[in-house]
């Protein structure tokens, strides 16, 4: 959208101009004055993002090679003992694969429910922005909000799903203490929490798509079936994986409900990475291996979107 | 959409500001922004030219917070030379983070609290500073005030790094007016002794009878704490010892755990006591009158106080033979500070001892008071129920010390971890704490980070 917007503001100011190599040169020397304030302009923000971000990210990096702890005791270089560390801890792969787990369980619903609700309402459901307002609701809550919610509904003696589960005969499910179900539990409330972002990039994809097409599907004879099958879904593709992308990289950060909805008890079915970095680091007091296991992460994170970028480019080629 | 919008907003020139007025201006602004705290600090240090302003920082955010806020007015008010500002922090995990990291960035508050169990991990760390035992005794505090128990709770290699607050060991609360329907009240209008494992049994049945619902309420689910709470009663009450050597192996008695949990599992059998409580649900089943008995900390007692429940309360009946109960402190501690200054820290002395000195008001949140001329006092034997568990604070049984254990850590969620689905899955519990001896061994292998 941002690119959009900028090529748009080029056509705008430079269209007028007759002459595409005149207006560049008359535009040269004010540009350069102009770059003087330009800079004070940006300035606070590339403070920032070097002061909280890339410095951060700089020293992080130093860290993992030291046995740091938050105390301030340690401190020292160890070399790749941390990285070794990590590469035998067996938490941490099961924190991986949880992670991993979640993400699957998590981004298929988030976007098959999102994208059958914006189809929902797009096919003029009577109450069309009632529908709308509360599909998004959710979304603009906050993690604890919805962690509390949640909770209560899972609760194993008072909560909404068991009381209903017991009115039709069947047995009380401790939800988030089953380390069978615990996981599904929490995913259950992410989707409830963020299906509605999705769904409303879904709504504005599908507005866009231009009424001729539908028009000449009809035309062609084409019944409603058809047109979902051959105009709406190709022309939500983009969309689709954009959504994707997203999706996947909000998952693997997952923390705050997980943490919350676990009244912060650690278990082997419910610790996600994040979770473990933070009990590492913070209760753990161990910076320097927690920061290891970040850059582990994070390297783990920076090839999906490698591999992500590079399967993208190809289908657009 | 963008296509319409765009070249409207970039022809519009900003006409009311001139580029540099704007400039000029944001610079202003910012600079004002900057200054602000700068001046506001000012008008704070005018103040303090009097007295000496103290910064506090707690965790207690429950009923006992109120108890708190109103213990430092008080001695705000009652003292020209100090003034005492509270920062009042959620507990858990991330408070004891923010406390160390204040003490390592060397600007820390004036004097915090938190759990005496919590001590070593900050003390050894130099995460604190120790406390001058004469300058105390100038003030009134002295070692001789407090239980030997709970005093050396606060000592670290022949230094005093905590002052007791209080003891808040688990306790049973009990519904009288069930009691008494069961029929399980003595002569003296008290629950009836129990001294044996089938005794509290047969108890727990008279009381599920009488009872709307259950005989006992305990939640533990997702809740490390409340199951170490419990089991590390019994298991203390047999006799057993539990211990973390640094950069040994964790050393206890099987056998006492196993026979812990499995009578644990016989409270919980679906009719005594509910499998599947956490512990809010536990809080309210016996708040609503719904249950005859509740295993908790004696912090819960205003809870029941205010929904009127008539409500009394003990020391966890000696079941196993010895008296023992887990229990933890909030203790005073000051937080390592890198330029302390002497006239603040002597004020720190002076709001403590007359914290310690009110802790009759505390005794109001449930918690025992570890000051004893004040539990000494007859005031506090008319104050019911508390003086009916006072003795608990003769049978505290703190976490074993190691860096990771304490209220709020790492060793009570691996407890936990371990331990629910034994309580709630019916898993092996030799098996478990096998499980939880190796985890502990890997956190006891690893460099002490502190």
């Amino acid at each position: 959208m941002t690119t959009a917007a900028v090529g748009n503001r080029a056509v705008a100011t430079a269209g007028p101009a007759a002459d595409d190599a005149e207006a560049t040169a008359t535009r040269e020397r004010p540009r350069n004055r102009e770059n003087g304030p330009g800079w004070a302009f940006v300035a606070p923000l590339v403070v920032f993002f070097a002061l909280f971000l890339v410095w951060p990210l700089i020293h992080g990096l130093y860290l993992s090679f030291t046995d740091q702890s938050m105390t301030g005791a340690g401190g020292a270089f160890v070399g790749l003992a941390n990285y070794a560390e990590a590469f035998a801890d067996a938490e941490m792969w099961r924190a991986l694969w949880n992670t991993v787990w979640f993400t699957l369980l998590s981004t298929v619903p988030l976007v098959l429910i999102a994208l059958v609700m914006a189809l929902l309402v797009e096919a003029g459901l009577p109450g069309k922005w009632l529908w709308r307002l509360s599909f998004f609701m959710p979304f603009l809550l906050a993690s604890t909000v919805v962690s509390l919610i949640w909770v209560w509904i899972f609760n194993p003696q008072l909560g909404l799903v068991n009381s209903v589960l017991q009115s039709f005969g069947l047995a009380a499910v401790p939800w988030l203490q089953d380390p069978t179900v615990s996981m599904i539990s929490i995913v259950i409330a992410t989707v409830w929490w963020t299906v509605g972002f999705n769904f409303l990039l879904y709504l504005a994809a599908i507005q866009n798509i231009p009424e001729q097409q539908y028009e000449a599907a009809s035309i062609d004879g084409a019944g409603r079936w058809r047109k979902l099958w051959s105009v709406t879904l190709p022309q939500l593709a983009p969309t689709t994986m954009l959504i994707v992308i997203l999706q996947i990289l909000a998952s693997l950060k997952v923390f705050d409900q997980i943490y919350q909805m676990m009244n912060q008890l650690v278990t082997p079915a419910t610790q996600s990475v994040v979770v473990y970095i933070f009990d590492t680091g913070f209760t753990g007091y161990r910076f320097g291996y927690a920061s290891a296991i970040s850059y582990i992460f994070f390297a783990i994170v920076l090839i999906i979107s490698l591999v992500q970028f590079r399967t993208n480019a190809r289908r657009s080629a | 959409m963008a296509s319409k919008t765009n070249p409207t907003t970039t022809n519009a020139r900003p006409t009311a500001f001139s580029r540099r007025q704007l400039l000029v201006g944001g610079a202003a602004a910012l600079g004002g922004a900057m200054l602000a705290p700068a001046l506001t600090g000012c008008s704070t240090g005018a103040a303090a030219s009097g007295e000496a302003q103290l910064s506090f920082w707690h965790p207690l955010t429950g009923g006992d917070g109120i108890t708190m806020s109103d213990l430092v007015t008080e001695a705000n008010q009652a003292n020209e030379t100090f003034n005492a500002e509270q920062t009042v922090l959620t507990w858990g995990p991330p408070y004891y983070t923010k406390l160390a990291m204040a003490s390592v960035g060397g600007r820390a508050p004036d004097v915090a609290v938190m759990h005496a169990a919590r001590l070593p991990g900050y003390a050894p760390g130099g995460l604190l500073d120790p406390w001058d035992t004469d300058l105390l005794a100038e003030f009134g505090v002295t070692e001789e005030d407090f239980a030997p128990r709970i005093w050396e709770k606060g000592v670290y290699e022949g230094d005093v790094y905590s002052i007791a607050l209080d003891a808040h060991p688990f306790i049973l609360m009990y519904n009288t007016d069930i009691a008494e329907a069961a029929g399980v009240l003595g002569s003296n209008g008290q629950l009836v002794e129990t001294t044996s494992p089938e005794d509290f049994l047969e108890v727990a049945r008279a009381m599920t009878d009488a009872a709307p619902a259950h005989g006992l309420s305990y939640g533990y689910l997702n809740d490390g704490a409340q199951m170490w709470r419990l089991w590390y009663t019994f298991y203390r009450q047999m006799g057993a010892e539990f211990e973390l050597p640094v950069g040994g192996k964790a050393k206890f008695d099987e056998e006492a755990g196993v026979a812990a949990f499995d009578y644990i599992r016989q409270l919980l059998d679906n009719e005594i006591a509910t499998s599947t409580n956490d512990y809010a649900t536990a809080v309210a089943e016996f708040s609503s009158g719904d249950s005859g008995m509740f295993l908790t900390g004696p912090w819960e007692l205003p809870t029941m106080q205010n929904a009127e429940l008539p409500v009394d309360a003990m020391p966890i009946p000696t079941l196993f033979g010895e008296p023992a109960a887990y229990a933890d402190s909030h203790a005073f501690v000051l937080p390592h500070q890198a330029f302390p200054d002497e006239n603040k820290r002597r004020e720190t002395y002076r709001l403590v001892a007359n914290i310690l000195q009110n802790s009759i008001k505390w005794a109001g949140a449930g918690h025992i008071p570890a000051y004893e001329p004040v539990t000494e006092d007859p005031a506090y034997g008319e104050l019911l129920p508390q003086a009916h568990y006072v003795q608990a604070s003769e049978i505290v049984n703190y976490d074993p010390p190691a860096w990771f254990t304490g209220s709020g850590s790492d060793f009570q969620n691996l407890f936990g971890q371990h331990m629910q689905p034994v309580l709630l899955a019916g898993a092996d519990p030799a098996a478990g704490l096998r499980d939880f001896k190796a985890a502990l061994d890997v956190l006891l292998s690893k460099p002490n980070p502190v």
